[in-house]
């Protein structure tokens, strides 16, 4: 009676709290994450050069566009490249990086996981300038080749198609193993140990315990990782704009930079940029969501 | 207690912060001050603040605000804040690439002040010059350095191979390919530099025909335009034949040059300010013209690259005064072009200007030769061509176009290939 008296129940003034904890970070991911999405789906229906905007008619015309535009075609090429040869060994690089610094009897564990860690560190456009210059046809890499007498004249790197991507390949697994180990670390230390000793007991091997204990222990992790590893690759921009510029000849340009050119290089195109951003997001939403059902083992 | 302060302060900070960020925004309302966007400190910049000087000896309380941008920063400001719909972020003068402004004013034209009724002589300005920031006959940029293209070699190379610069001036790009053959032959350097990705040596080559990659209804032309496969065909022959060292960026393009890796640089005349740092080499250089292109009538050695001028734009609160400071120090003062070109290198496009004694002096860096009289003598005989917003992405096309042919893609196929994507880009 007391609390009908004032009108509201103990639930449904908890439930009031929950809402009043919950408004401020909703309203600002509604503000800056759901309001511009909105916006940018509807500027994607848009077409005009700059600031002249109108309705597309068609109205997905912008949409369809792309199915025309080789150059973007190409991108995404090249960007699937990248993805399907660098996320795995990246992924099995520091899932072992991690098993080896995880050993107990190892000495320095703290510097060598610092070390690891380090190129995380270093800003994207930083690493990709010294990865620009170390491949330069004067560069450390050649010099250190000629001097093996491997080569006798430097080799152009950045000016071969096939070596530019090989480029861009190393750099990202330079720049981000460490950064997906860090993760797998932390994954590990959650497996109690008295599993690995029972293991031993059992006579399984360090391969067996690997296969049969650490992976599917690391699951979860591993399919946050692949995420947001997929998620990473596909926005891709920052190796590509510095380190190659896009070329030789547009076969190392991802989608993110041709989205980029389309807005700030060439003559302002903001509908035709949007709407290939929405591919992108379309893209990175469909393979997290594969990622998700073939990982998720609950029935 | 202690979290309570912590937290207070750290509110206070925060407020504080927002404050400051707010005075900021009001400090530029001053009356007689300019916000000036331009890049380099030791060129355009400087070449601003002594404008500004001068004008302020006689305009007591004037001053600029120049907040350095850089060249690219410059156009995606300028395209967040256009696009936004909301020009009150930008300044009241900005400096452009004369290549970037007919893409502005095609996309922003409401961003810029024309300059109807500016009292300045613009015939004292070169026409090739003035067409870079017109649309049909309205100015809306004041101009400001000359890009007249130069052809700057290492002489001591060219002895060493047995040529001299007289050689090598008022030549076609065959004999160039002929001389850079055998310089290459018996010294083992390339007679030029270029970038592959955004390189503007096949720009300038096609230009120097007084014409483009567009035709004269700005569609695309590559494909059937005789002057462009003319040149395409000459530049990629140098490639494939060594004379031309084709880099990936503008560092290698710079460190070909500094390692005497590459013997000789055709570019745009402020390409001598980058020459000029590398002292070890002082003496050994030379200017001369560009190479022009064999078997086309129009061909000349003469084009022209880079170079900026002035912008007004809307967001200007006191256009009168932006356009007398313009006016009176960019649009007419020989003073002011003789105070700028010993301290910054800027040569003008203010023709006057180049009568006066400063331009004639010797440069000890190019061996003795006076070369600011004779950049200036050049940039008078660059022919027109036709202009177009799509400038970049007809550099895009056409140079990778040379890539895929160097690469093994035959000619038509590659040029197809340019055309049907330049065309593509230019449709909405």
């Amino acid at each position: 009676m007391n609390s009908k008296k004032k009108g509201m129940t103990l639930a449904t003034k908890q439930k009031a709290a929950g809402w009043i904890f919950l408004a401020p970070a909703s309203i600002m991911i509604a503000i800056m994450s759901f309001y511009p999405m909105i916006r940018a789906f509807i500027i994607s229906l848009q077409t005009g050069a700059g600031a002249n905007m109108r309705f597309a008619d068609p109205i997905f015309s912008n949409y369809k566009r792309i199915l025309a535009d080789k150059v973007f075609q190409q991108s995404i090429a090249n960007t699937f490249l990248y993805l399907i040869i660098q996320v795995p060994i990246m992924l099995v690089l520091a899932i072992l990086l991690a098993q080896l610094l995880n050993n107990k009897d190892l000495k320095f564990k703290g510097f060598f996981r610092t070390c690891v860690f380090l190129p995380c560190a270093t800003s994207l456009v930083s690493y990709s300038l010294i990865f620009r210059s170390m491949f330069a046809t004067d560069g450390l890499v050649n010099s250190v080749l000629m001097k093996l007498g491997i080569l006798s004249t430097g080799y152009n790197f950045l000016g071969n198609a096939t070596s530019a991507k090989i480029v861009i390949i190393i750099a990202l697994i330079w720049r981000w193993t460490g950064y997906n180990m860090v993760f797998y670390l932390a994954g590990l230390q959650n497996i109690e140990y008295s599993v690995y000793e029972a293991a031993k007991i059992d006579g399984a091997n360090g391969w067996k315990t690997f296969w049969k204990i650490t992976v599917p222990l690391l699951k979860p992790t591993i399919i946050m990782t692949f995420i947001m590893s997929i998620n990473g690759t596909l926005q891709l921009f920052d190796e590509s704009m510095n380190l190659t510029k896009g070329g030789p000849a547009n076969s190392t340009i991802t989608m993110s930079h041709y989205v980029y050119n389309t807005c700030f290089v060439n003559v302002p195109n903001f509908g035709y940029a949007a709407a290939m951003s929405f591919i992108i997001f379309i893209m990175v939403a469909i393979l997290a969501f594969i990622n998700l059902k073939v990982g998720d083992t609950r029935d | 207690m202690k979290k309570k302060v912590l937290t207070v302060l750290l509110t206070g900070a925060m407020v504080a912060s927002m404050a400051a960020g707010a005075t900021v925004v009001s400090a530029e309302e001053s009356d007689n001050t300019l916000t000036v966007w331009a890049w380099d400190q030791n060129f355009n910049i400087k070449s601003m603040q002594i404008a500004a000087d001068q004008y302020a000896a006689d305009h007591e309380g004037f001053s600029v605000d120049i907040i350095e941008t850089s060249s690219d920063d410059c156009q995606t400001k300028l395209t967040t804040a256009a696009n936004a719909g909301d020009y009150s972020t930008l300044p009241d003068i900005v400096l452009m690439q004369d290549n970037s402004y007919q893409k502005f004013l095609k996309a922003y034209p409401d961003a810029f002040t024309d300059l109807k009724d500016m009292d300045i002589n613009w015939d004292d300005f070169g026409a090739l010059k003035q067409s870079y920031s017109m649309v049909d006959d309205t100015h809306y940029g004041v101009p400001f350095d000359n890009g007249a293209v130069i052809a700057c070699y290492r002489t001591d190379i060219l002895e060493e191979a047995g040529y001299t610069l007289d050689d090598l001036t008022d030549i076609t790009w065959s004999r160039f390919e002929e001389i850079g053959k055998d310089v290459h032959e018996k010294t083992g350097k390339y007679l030029l530099t270029s970038e592959a990705t955004g390189g503007d040596t096949l720009m300038m080559m096609i230009q120097s025909c007084g014409a483009n990659f567009v035709n004269e209804d700005g569609e695309a032309y590559i494909v059937g335009n005789e002057t462009a496969e003319k040149c395409i065909d000459l530049y990629t022959e140098l490639v494939q034949n060594d004379v031309v060292k084709l880099v990936n960026n503008w560092d290698e393009y710079i460190s070909t040059i500094t390692s005497g890796e590459a013997a000789g640089i055709v570019n745009g005349n402020w390409i001598t300010a980058t020459l000029m740092s590398t002292e070890d080499q002082k003496g050994l250089w030379g200017i001369t013209t560009m190479p022009k292109v064999d078997g086309v009538d129009t061909a000349t050695n003469y084009a022209n690259n880079g170079g900026s001028s002035w912008y007004i734009t809307s967001n200007c609160k006191n256009v009168e005064l932006a356009e007398d400071f313009l006016a009176s120090t960019f649009g007419s003062s020989t003073d002011f072009y003789d105070a700028i070109l010993p301290e910054t290198g800027a040569i003008s496009c203010y023709l006057p200007a180049g009568e006066s004694d400063v331009y004639n002096e010797p440069n000890e860096f190019f061996g003795g030769q006076s070369i600011f009289s004779t950049i200036v003598e050049y940039s008078s005989h660059i022919p027109e061509f036709t202009k177009t917003p799509y400038h970049y992405e007809a550099r895009e096309c056409v140079n990778t176009a040379v890539v895929n042919i160097v690469n093994g893609t035959s000619k038509e196929d590659a040029l197809q290939e340019a055309q049907d994507t330049l065309a593509f880009k230019m449709t909405e």
